[in-house]
């Protein structure tokens, strides 16, 4: 479904990704961990196709992104969701005019179609009745679910979460993650960034951990606690710790 | 001077990227149909709500003109060509330049900031994610609004500023305004009245490119925003001062 290969990007002179291959099968809930400042969000805009890679390939669905123009990339962006790390609604906007962006610019729904829709998704994730609010009067945990909300709105095949649980009290996480699990649940192919041992482990399918902008290993979670690296023993050490405190 | 160099290579690279913009922007006109809600909303913001500081521009510049220049020309007892002046000045030259120069500092500071502030939080990167190009949403209402408005906004800088000049000329220079209103249509030309009204056209078009492509062009955080905004302003000012220029010495000659 997602395949990076060899993918390396510089800006402004620095190294942000170096060698990145990376390959995610439909369906999958992957998680790409890592440390602040590692490169996490710039693999999403990778996939994205907002940022290009100096070298490598992009493929989505087979389709590699990486040299094609602006113009193509936009029918395979169709397919992926992205919940923005800062959420990046459009603030200018209400709740209701957020969700309804794309459908209202790019599908053949007419308004009250498209009213039942945002509706729907609203109620989805536990927003009912929020439509006329502008998103600058919502708290952190409400901005996040209409940028979950957004990002569902035309069932994307593939969803992209930036940090979608960072900053949130753990009621809130927990009910972002058990919206994230009902998504991937309907078939959506999820990828997650995060920094947040215990949510990826919860969720993960698999996970891949990265560096400085180089991809450290990938696996499932097993594979992560068996890892020989020293890196990702160290990353994974609060939940060596946490194992050692429950048998006491 | 490898400083130099490099300001000047960024230079170079801006200008680039500029360009590539209104490539892209005038491969989008064909369908700015679909950002018409938009370029209304826009002309709202940057046409209509202009209306106060144009009128009271025009209307202060128009009296000043009158003024200076009705002393200047009592000296040699040819006060009657006031009129005349006033109507000249204001249609060919400070009518459209007051006017660009206030909505350069409006309409730049407006494009630049919305722009700059929605590059910084992502939400230009939130637009292409979400298969719209900010060229498209942004650029081209914001541009077909200036396009639209600036016109009109010049005539009413024009026309404020000869009744004004009117006015002060009846009460502190004496100038019958009959005779200043024949004054000053008798010696209009159509020429004038041409070159008077295409300029706000060239002032729109690249206030609203400049600016928006400040916006687009803002990096960091908030005092970034305040850099780029003040790009913005200052080189839409300047472009208005150097179109101004091109217009009196180019066009008019060449007319
Ligand atoms: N627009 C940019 N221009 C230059 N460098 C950038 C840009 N955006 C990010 N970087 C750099 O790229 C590196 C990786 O950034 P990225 O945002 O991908 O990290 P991250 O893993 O998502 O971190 P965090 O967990 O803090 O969000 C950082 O060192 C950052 O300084
Ligand atoms: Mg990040």
């Amino acid at each position: 479904m997602i395949n990076l290969s060899h993918v390396s990007l510089e800006l402004a002179g620095k190294t942000i990704l170096s060698d990145i291959s990376l390959s995610i099968k439909k369906g999958e809930i992957a998680i790409i961990l890592g440390p602040s400042g590692a490169g996490k969000s710039s693999i999403l805009k990778i996939i994205l196709g907002l940022w290009r890679p100096d070298t490598g390939k992009v493929f989505i669905e087979g389709k590699n992104i990486a040299g094609i123009p602006e113009k193509e990339i936009m029918p395979v962006r169709s397919k992926m969701g992205i919940v923005f790390q800062a959420n990046a609604l459009f603030d200018s906007l209400n709740v209701e005019d957020n969700v309804a962006f794309f459908l209202r610019e790019h599908s053949k729904l007419n308004s009250k179609e498209i009213r039942a829709k945002v509706a729907e998704i609203l109620s989805f994730v536990n927003l009912k009745g929020t439509e006329k609010i502008y998103v600058d009067q919502l708290s952190g945990g409400m901005k996040k679910r209409v940028a979950i909300a957004r990002a569902l709105s035309f069932d994307p095949e593939i969803i992209l979460y930036d940090e979608p649980t960072t900053g949130l009290d753990p009621i809130n996480s927990k009910s972002i993650l058990d919206l994230i699990k009902q998504v991937s649940d309907r078939g959506a192919t999820s990828v997650i960034v995060t920094h947040i041992l215990n949510d990826a482990i919860s969720i993960g399918d698999t996970l891949s951990v990265i560096n400085d902008g180089s991809l450290i290993q990938t696996g499932t979670v097993r594979d992560m606690l068996n890892s020989e690296n020293q890196f990702v023993r160290d990353f994974f050490y609060e939940v060596y710790q946490d194992a050692a405190l429950f048998k006491k | 001077m490898t400083g130099i160099a490099h300001s000047f290579k960024l230079k170079i690279y801006g200008l680039q990227e500029y360009t590539l913009m209104l490539v892209d922007l005038f491969k989008g006109l064909s369908t700015f149909w679909k950002t018409w809600a938009d370029a209304v909303n826009e002309m709202y913001w940057i046409g209509a709500r202009a209306f106060m500081p144009v009128l009271l521009g025009g209307i202060f510049v128009g009296i000043i003109l009158a003024l200076e220049t009705g002393h200047q020309l009592d000296h040699f007892g040819a006060k009657t060509l006031v009129g005349r002046t006033v109507s000249l000045g204001m249609i060919r030259e400070l009518g459209p330049v007051i006017t660009g120069l206030l909505l350069a500092a409006r309409t730049g500071a407006k494009n630049a900031s919305e722009l700059g502030a929605m590059q910084i939080s992502e939400q230009i990167d939130a637009l292409r994610a979400f298969g719209t190009s900010p060229i498209q949403k942004l650029v081209i209402p914001r541009t077909i609004a200036a396009l639209v408005m600036f016109l009109p906004l010049t005539a009413i800088a024009d026309i404020s500023g000869i009744l004004s000049g009117m006015i002060v000329s009846k009460l502190s220079l004496s100038i019958d305004t009959s005779f200043f209103w024949h004054s000053a249509l008798s010696s209009l030309l159509m020429k004038d009245i041409f070159v008077g009204f295409i300029k706000p056209f060239f002032f729109a078009f690249f206030i609203s490119t400049i600016s928006c492509y400040y916006g687009f062009s803002t990096r960091g955080g908030t005092v970034a925003l305040g850099k780029t905004t003040i790009n913005a302003v200052v080189y839409s000012s300047l472009i208005v001062l150097v179109l101004d220029f091109i217009f009196t010495k180019v066009v008019w000659e060449l007319l």
